[in-house]
């Protein structure tokens, strides 16, 4: 891991378009503000490591033991709302 | 449905491990470029359906065959489920209508089935016009991760009043 030393209001790029700033420390906190493109998501590692327990428990759960015929599921949209709309 | 149809080169018979011999067309294969989290080298997945399950939307990942994870709409149980989507999800998969996603939300059930939760916190979200889909994060949304689901919604019955009262937030 590389590891770099920054004080406040210092920052790392990461690649050409991840910019992470130290925005404040104070004892064992530390706030940081990120910069990123739309499209990359930022998150906490903790949350989305319960995504993974989440998803691997998912696929542990059980299914009807018989053999049952599996058909092709048929998704719907989501109804178009106005409170629901993806954020343009 | 004959499951002896000819095989033409656009179409694929896997044997499945949870559920038996399975042909699909290519133009049927839902795919995850960012993978899924815990999955993140499984890219195609089918949606599949049992017929003891209608509720139930089961991802069968193309790539690893042993891997099926049971999902549902969550509107079907949560009527009000309204999440705001990221901006990531929405220009990442390219979404320029609302009518043409749709959300599956991952129900993880206990050994006997006697207890199911739906991640509502982190749904997955569909283009159904590229067949592109993605795991969101909604993180500070209030939703859970495990957010209860009353037993007879998960069956295969009809989904209850119940369980459409029982809306986070």
């Amino acid at each position: 891991m590389l590891v770099l030393s920054r004080k406040i209001n210092q920052s790392i790029m990461v690649g050409d378009n991840v910019r992470i700033v130290v925005v404040a420390v104070d004892r064992d906190q530390v706030k940081l503000g990120i910069e990123a493109p739309r499209d990359i998501p930022v998150h906490r590692s903790e949350i989305y490591e319960e995504i993974q327990r989440t998803n691997q428990s998912a696929a542990a759960s059980p299914v009807p033991t018989e053999k049952l015929e599996a058909g092709k599921a048929t998704l719907q949209p989501r109804k178009p709302s106005k409170k629901g709309n993806p954020d343009h | 449905m004959s499951a002896a149809m000819e095989t033409t080169p656009a179409t694929t018979t896997v044997e499945l491990p949870r559920f038996g011999s399975f042909t699909y067309a290519e133009e049927e294969v839902f795919s995850f470029p960012w993978g899924l989290p815990g999955f993140p080298a499984l890219r195609h997945w089918l949606a599949l359906t049992l017929p003891t399950q209608p509720n139930f939307v089961w991802l069968q990942s193309l790539d690893d065959l042993k891997v099926a994870i049971p999902t549902c709409d969550p509107y079907m149980v949560f009527e009000k489920y309204d999440p705001k989507l990221p901006a990531y999800a929405v220009a990442a998969l390219e979404i320029a209508d609302p009518g043409e996603f749709t959300l599956l939300c991952v129900m993880v059930a206990t050994a006997e089935a006697e207890e199911m939760t739906m991640n509502l916190m982190a749904p997955i979200v569909v283009n159904l016009r590229t067949r592109q889909a993605r795991q969101v994060m909604l993180e500070n949304s209030g939703y859970s991760m495990k957010e209860s689901v009353p037993r007879k919604a998960s069956g295969g019955e009809a989904v209850g009043e119940a369980a459409k009262a029982s809306t986070p937030q």
